[in-house]
C-alpha cells in the first residue's frame, strides 16, 4: 500500500471515529432537524443526498487545497462565508424546534394541516416543506462549510498530499478523495442519529417532544453565537 | 407508561448524543485547561530521560489558522530518528495533524504546522513530541483565535 492509500485508509477511520463524536454534536443537530421532517421510511435517501452535497463541498475544497497548497489563504477566504453558514445552520435549527414543539406550525412537520399567515410563518412554511429529495443536496453542499476542526485537519492533509504531485490534476484528485474517504467515514454515525430521531412513534410523544424541541431551540441558538462569535 | 420510559430513554440518548457531546468534551478540556506552557513568550523546557526538551513555536503570539514554525532542541542523548509532533486538543478529536521535524544540527529540529481554529471557541491544545526508541513529552498551551 503506497503511503498516499495509507493516508487515505487513516482518514476514512479519522472520519468513521470523528463522526461518533464530533460529528454527532456538531452536524447531528441539522441531520434531526432534517430527519424530524421526513416520514420514517423515507429518511435514508435524502439524507444520502445531504450526505453527498456535503462530501462534494469537501472534494472541492480538497481539491483547491490540493493543488494550492495554501491552506491558511484558502480558508481565510472562505471565513466569513463558514461564519454566516454557521448562523444559518442555528437558524434552521432554532426554525425546526419551533415547529417541533408547536410553537410554530409548520406543515408537513406535523401534519397538513398549515394555513400560513405573515411573513415569517411563510417562511417557515416553505422551509418545513423541503420534503423534495433533491432539496437535501444543496443543502448538504452549503452546509459542507460549515467549520470544524477535523475537517481543517483533513484540510491540511489534502495539501500537504497535493505537494507530492507536480501534475495538477492528479495533486486535486489526491486532495479531493482525501476529503471525501473522510466525509464518507463520518456518514454512518450521523445516518443513525437520523434514524433515531426519525422513529415514528417517538414522533408522537408530545410531552417529550416538547422538552427535546427546547434542548434543539436552546442549541440552535448556541449555533447562532459560536457563528457571530466565529 | 412503560412506553413513555421507553420514549424518554430514546430522547435522553438522542441529545447526549448530538447536545451534549460537544460541551461535555468543552468541559473535558476545561478540567485539563492548566497549561504548562507559555508559547506565546518565549520556549518552554520539559525533561525526559535525562534529555531536555526545549519547545517553541513562531511567530509570536501564535495565532490558529496560519503557518507555523515549531522547533525543539534536544539537550543530551539524541534519538535515532527526527523527533515529530502530534497537535491535539486535550479531550476532543481533531484528526491526525502530525508536524515532521527535520534536523538542522546541535540538537535542533524544526518543522512546519498548522494548529486549526475550533468552532467550539475551545482554546488549549496539545503538542505531543516524540523521541523515536525514547518516549514522549506533552506542551499544553493557549493559543489565539
Amino acid at each position: 500500500m503506497s503511503s498516499i492509500e495509507t493516508l487515505y485508509v487513516i482518514f476514512f477511520i479519522t472520519g468513521f471515529t470523528v463522526g461518533f463524536g464530533h460529528c454527532i454534536g456538531m452536524c447531528g443537530p441539522i441531520v434531526v432537524s432534517m430527519s424530524l421532517n421526513l416520514g420514517e421510511k423515507r429518511i435514508l435517501i435524502p439524507n444520502l443526498f445531504y450526505h453527498a452535497g456535503r462530501i462534494t463541498t469537501y472534494g472541492v475544497l480538497g481539491g483547491i487545497l490540493g493543488v494550492t497548497g495554501a491552506f491558511a489563504r484558502v480558508t481565510a477566504g472562505i471565513a466569513n462565508l463558514q461564519k454566516g453558514v454557521l448562523i444559518f445552520a442555528g437558524l434552521v435549527i432554532v426554525i425546526m424546534g419551533l415547529g417541533m414543539g408547536g410553537w410554530v406550525y409548520m406543515g408537513k412537520v406535523f401534519g397538513d394541516d398549515y394555513r400560513s399567515t405573515g411573513i415569517i410563518t411563510r417562511g417557515f412554511s416553505k422551509l418545513s416543506k423541503v420534503q423534495s429529495t433533491s432539496a437535501y443536496l444543496p443543502l448538504g453542499l452549503l452546509l459542507g462549510l460549515l467549520p470544524c476542526g477535523p475537517v481543517y485537519t483533513t484540510l491540511i492533509a489534502s495539501a500537504r498530499v497535493g505537494m507530492e504531485f507536480q501534475n495538477t490534476f492528479k495533486a486535486a484528485l489526491a486532495g479531493a478523495g482525501l476529503m471525501v474517504v473522510f466525509g464518507i467515514g463520518t456518514i454512518p454515525a450521523l445516518l443513525l442519529v437520523a434514524r433515531l430521531a426519525s422513529m415514528e412513534w417517538l414522533r408522537y410523544r408530545e410531552g417529550i417532544y416538547k422538552i427535546g424541541s427546547m434542548l434543539m431551540i436552546a442549541l440552535g441558538i448556541y449555533f447562532i453565537i459560536k457563528g457571530i462569535q466565529y | 407508561m412503560l412506553h413513555w420510559l421507553k420514549s424518554l430513554c430514546i430522547w435522553i440518548l438522542l441529545y447526549s448524543l448530538t447536545m451534549f457531546i460537544v460541551p461535555l468534551q468543552a468541559a473535558e478540556i476545561g478540567r485539563s485547561a492548566a497549561t504548562n506552557c507559555d508559547v506565546h513568550h518565549g520556549s518552554c523546557i520539559q525533561t525526559l530521560s535525562n534529555i531536555q526538551v526545549t519547545f517553541e513555536i513562531n511567530p509570536k503570539p501564535v495565532k490558529a489558522m496560519m503557518e507555523l514554525n515549531f522547533k525543539i532542541t534536544l539537550k543530551g542523548k539524541q534519538p535515532e530518528a527526527s523527533p515529530y509532533i502530534d497537535l491535539g486538543m486535550p479531550g476532543m478529536e481533531m484528526g491526525p495533524n502530525r508536524v515532521s521535524l527535520q534536523p538542522m544540527g546541535k540538537g535542533t529540529y524544526q518543522g512546519t504546522g498548522i494548529i486549526v481554529r475550533c468552532p467550539s471557541g475551545k482554546k488549549i491544545w496539545i503538542a505531543k513530541i516524540t523521541l523515536p526508541d525514547i518516549g514522549k513529552v506533552e506542551f499544553i498551551f493557549d493559543v489565539i483565535y
